[in-house]
């Protein structure tokens, strides 16, 4: 029959075309038990070129930490007065591999980045801006191992070799055009980039990655017991999980068994470092970067003035594991929180 | 002996595809020929490992029912039969009784003197199945990736698959699958209802005809496609929904991997407008 | 096997235009247009285009339709600042969206939410309307009025979703919005909201007539198809008067599946087949937030949730620790 002559040469065509369009294929690992479908799926070319991007700097030799302190040697040392003078040392010449600009002009080349002629004083805003991201570095390290565990994180995890780290958030007012009487789109509704190119909402970090708003939105009984989360709450929340989702490479299936999103026992073990990921987000944005909002000069603020904010892409970038749990941090302990002072036991770190 | 009343003439000898005049014959009202046989097989066999499966698991409550494909760590091979390797068994009897079905109902029309559209609509339908559960795993390198064998069961694996995707609704062809599975609910429904109404004004009221089917259509929306036409949209709405949902879900996984939303952005990025 | 198999027109008759069996009962309006004839409709079904009945209720039901329309439309291209452009660029991703949840069901102000209220009245009245129009267009034919009565399986499900199932939650912004990919996002997010739907039992149901309306139109289309050559496809000749066409058709599926359907009689079952999937569809969203707020925990109550063995080490909500909000 001609019609099932032309329907095999279809399909035989579409076997090649299919075989050979995904070039090197695509990996599955799976995440649940068989059938169920809870798979993430791994393009080989894409994740060859995320490793390859992702390749971590050579680690300087490590320093000495006897002898006098720099809060003891240097003047205006307020995060890093713990460190001996060659760790100290060690630090800003990791910050200058890790953050600043290698093609900056004279000025701005090196230690000027951050410095004045008088490496004291705190004239230039990017020197009150990375005391506060020294802080902020040893904080997670010491006080959210619930996100980062061991691997830990250095400058290099968000900033990569850039002076602003590539994947920064800003509030984000919407193409506007909301003026008189047409209608809202309630902050939806144009293909946005945070909700991964649907017309979900645009902005779902606002809500829950610098306010609390709940995340949460089902019910936990048959009948709701007065569960009064609506279907557009649902929206903002699905925008975040697609954010998630995507600045891990993964998939909702990587945490949850989407036939029941909220039971915790179907849910991997994922889901719980994902649940501290949120919270330590939270943190960082209230006490890091918003107090920082005076700090920076308009040209480095968002369209409402506001300062630059941590989401999930900012360290993750795309993989499941920022730099796939490659540790820099490891090597560097003067990152990794205070050192102790030689008398005192040394503080333990907060499980959260 | 069943037959209806205008049957008998119309049982002849013939028509067969395999075996001759061996399996030429029927049991009651149904055709057996050489397909019947190895459909009854394929479905026996099958029926007795999910009777078997059943029975390995941990509830007989035909909901829960549950016989799962094997691991993916065990790729395109055999598993061991109680680690998928009965789901294995299932699916090779499931597309044996299908085709064998198919084959029967060819062997059925050509005794029949018919065209062959109902097989080749149902071979649709087993495109899907086959896609779903051959072709797509053998294209992703494992058995496991197919849909297990339960009632809730497999919409658990629905529902994992299509958030696999982040968004499965924005994937183009499972868009273009559903716009025909909607259009072929409405034209059944508008199809059906037009020949009732014809067939059985009010009390009292003459039986209508086709000029009056033709009518209705032209007077409500300017066409009517008339009653061959509606049957030949009919088979094709029907049939391209078969056929488009087997490619949403072939193109997921072997040729798209990331959120089906994130795929737009060819369109949003053309340089005219961006 | 070069065999002809009657899906595409090959010779089209060239024939006098027919003008229709005439209504009974007086009227203002008469039939509009005459002499269309499209070559390409003509390959598959009827060539011929026209005459339309407009009617009183049929103007009204498409003024009311257009007015929704153009609210909707216009609202859309506001919303990119009137660029053409970016209006066809980005109208798949355009709403017309319904109020907050904190507007109840009082009317909002335009901007929020009160032309969606709007454009979804002229809507809902257009349909209706239109409805009025299918009952009345076949009591002036005398014929019966079973596609007046399938359109109403259809407006159920759509009443509920916008206005019933809402007023009953109290709140205008659990309706779907107008929007090509924000109505597909209201559908994600019901599911999410409400314990994954694929466990309501009445979606189920729908599903199995949707999917069993699509194989039965496969199977009756396919078969008229295939006794075509016996002049299947007359089925209202066959069905007073049997013929070979209706005689082979019902022994196809005798000899099949042991038992068959008559000409009149496949037209029952699929009228029910699509007239139960809106039906049932309609109540597994009214059930859905009113009585109960989580299907796969009402699954799991009535034992037809599948267990899974555990594959990973056991999992606690985090934020059940002491302190801590979730």
């Amino acid at each position: 029959m001609i019609r099932a002559t032309r329907l095999l040469v279809v399909l035989a065509l579409s076997s090649a075309l299919l075989a050979g369009c995904s070039k090197s294929g695509v990996e599955s690992v799976q995440n649940g038990y068989r059938g169920t479908g809870m798979a993430t799926l791994y393009d080989k070319d894409r994740v060859a070129a995320q490793y390859a991007a992702s390749q971590l700097p050579a680690v300087s030799p490590a320093a000495p930490g006897e002898g006098p302190t720099a809060g003891q040697i240097y003047q205006n040392v307020k995060v890093l007065d713990d460190l001996s003078a060659a760790e100290f040392a060690r630090v800003m010449l990791s910050i200058t591999e890790w953050v600043v600009p290698k093609d900056a002009p004279s000025e701005q080349a090196a230690c000027n980045y951050c410095h004045s002629a008088n490496l004291a004083d705190d004239s230039k805003y990017q020197k009150v801006v990375a005391r506060k991201m020294l802080q902020m570095t040893r904080d997670i390290n010491s006080k959210w191992q619930t996100h980062v565990a061991s691997t830990g994180v250095t400058c290099y995890t968000c900033h990569r070799g850039n002076a602003v780290p590539a994947y920064a958030w800003f509030k984000d007012p919407g193409p506007g055009h909301q003026s008189g009487i047409i209608a809202t789109r309630a902050g939806q509704n144009t293909p946005s980039l945070a909700g991964g190119l649907t017309s979900l909402p645009y902005d779902p970090f606002t809500p829950f990655l610098l306010n609390d708003e709940p995340i949460r939105v089902e019910g936990k009984t048959i009948g709701g017991d007065g569960n009064r989360s609506s279907i557009k709450q649902a929206e903002w929340t699905y925008s975040l999980m697609i954010h998630m989702s995507e600045s891990l490479g993964v998939n909702c299936a990587y945490c949850h068994n989407t036939r029941a999103w909220s039971d915790w026992s179907q849910s991997t073990p994922q889901r719980v470092t994902a649940w501290h990921g949120i919270r330590m987000a939270r943190e960082l944005n209230n006490q890091y970067m918003v107090p920082l909002t005076e700090t920076f000069p308009a040209n480095r603020l968002g369209v409402t003035g506001d300062v630059a904010k941590v989401n999930c892409s900012t360290c993750h970038q795309g993989v499941y594991k920022p730099m796939f749990g490659a540790s820099l941090a490891k090597d560097y302990p003067e990152l990794r929180g205070r050192k102790a002072a030689p008398e005192a036991t040394p503080p333990v770190a907060a499980a959260r | 002996m069943s037959l209806l009343s205008f049957e008998r003439k119309y049982r002849i000898r013939g028509g067969t595809l395999l075996g001759g005049d061996l399996f030429d014959f029927w049991v009651g009202p149904f055709y057996v020929g050489f397909f019947g046989v190895t459909t009854a097989l394929f479905s026996m066999v099958g029926i007795a490992m999910i009777l078997f499966g059943a029975a390995i698991g941990p509830t007989w409550n035909v909901w829960q029912i549950n016989i799962a494909p094997p691991d993916l760590s065990y790729g395109l091979q055999l598993a061991p039969l109680r680690q998928g390797g009965l789901w294995q068994v299932i699916t090779f009897c499931a597309v044996g009784a299908f085709s064998s079905w198919a084959l029967r109902e060819v062997e059925i029309c050509r005794k029949l003197g018919m065209g062959f559209h109902v097989p080749i609509a149902f071979g649709s339908a087993i495109l899907a199945y086959v896609t779903l559960q051959v072709i797509r795993p053998v294209l992703m390198g494992a058995w496991g990736h197919a849909f297990p064998y339960g009632i809730f069961s497999h919409l658990d694996w629905v529902s994992n698959v299509g958030y696999q995707y982040l968004h499965f609704h924005y994937n183009p062809a499972h868009i273009i699958a559903v716009c025909f599975f909607f259009t072929t609910v409405l034209s059944l429904a508008l199809h059906g209802s037009l020949v009732l109404s014809a067939l059985n004004p009010k009390k009292g009221q003459v039986v209508k005809g086709a000029e009056h089917e033709n009518t209705f259509f032209r007077d409500f929306i300017g066409y009517s496609v008339g009653t061959l036409g509606i049957h030949r949209l009919g088979f094709l709405l029907a049939v391209n929904a078969g056929v488009w949902s087997a490619i949403c879900i072939v193109i997921s996984g072997p040729l798209w991997t990331r959120s089906w939303a994130d795929w737009y952005g060819w369109w949003l990025n053309m340089p005219v407008w961006n | 096997m070069a065999e002809y198999q009657n899906l595409f027109t090959r010779v089209q008759v060239s024939a006098p235009h027919y003008h229709g069996v005439p209504h009974t009962g007086g009227g203002i309006w008469g039939r509009h247009g005459s002499g269309g004839v499209s070559h390409l409709l003509g390959r598959l079904g009827d060539a011929q285009i026209g005459p339309v009945y407009l009617g009183t209720l049929g103007l009204a039901s498409l003024l009311s339709g257009l007015l929704a329309f153009e609210i909707i439309g216009l609202n859309m291209w506001a919303s990119v600042g009137w660029s053409p452009l970016q209006f066809i660029r980005q109208l798949a991703w355009l709403a017309l969206e319904p109020p907050a949840p904190g507007y109840g069901l009082t009317i909002p102000p335009l901007k929020d939410g009160g032309w969606w209220l709007m454009a979804g009245f002229f809507l809902t009245l257009s349909v209706m309307l239109w409805w009025a129009r299918t009952y009345r267009l076949a009591r002036k034919l005398e014929m019966g009025t079973h596609v007046a009565w399938a359109f109403a399986a259809a407006i159920w499900l759509f009443l509920v979703l916008g206005f019933i199932r809402p007023v009953l939650m109290g709140s205008w912004s659990e309706a779907v919005p107008f929007g090509i990919f924000p109505h597909l996002d209201w559908t994600s997010a019901f599911s999410l909201r409400y314990g994954n739907l694929l466990y309501n039992p009445f979606h189920a149901l729908s599903i199995v007539f949707l999917y069993g309306s699509v194989l039965l139109f496969a199977m009756h289309a396919g078969t008229i198809l295939a006794v075509s050559r016996f002049g299947g496809e007359r089925e209202v000749e066959q069905s007073l008067d049997r013929g070979t066409a209706s005689e082979r058709a019902a022994l196809f599926w005798r000899w099949t599946m042991g038992f068959n359907a008559t000409m009149e009689s496949i037209h029952r079952w699929a009228w029910w087949c699509a007239v139960l999937c809106m039906i049932t569809g309609g109540i597994g969203i009214l059930l859905t937030g009113t009585v109960v707020d989580n299907w796969y925990l009402w699954a799991v109550k009535h034992g037809v949730a599948p267990t899974y063995p555990q594959s990973f080490p056991t999992v606690v909500d985090p934020a059940l620790a002491p302190g801590v909000t979730p």
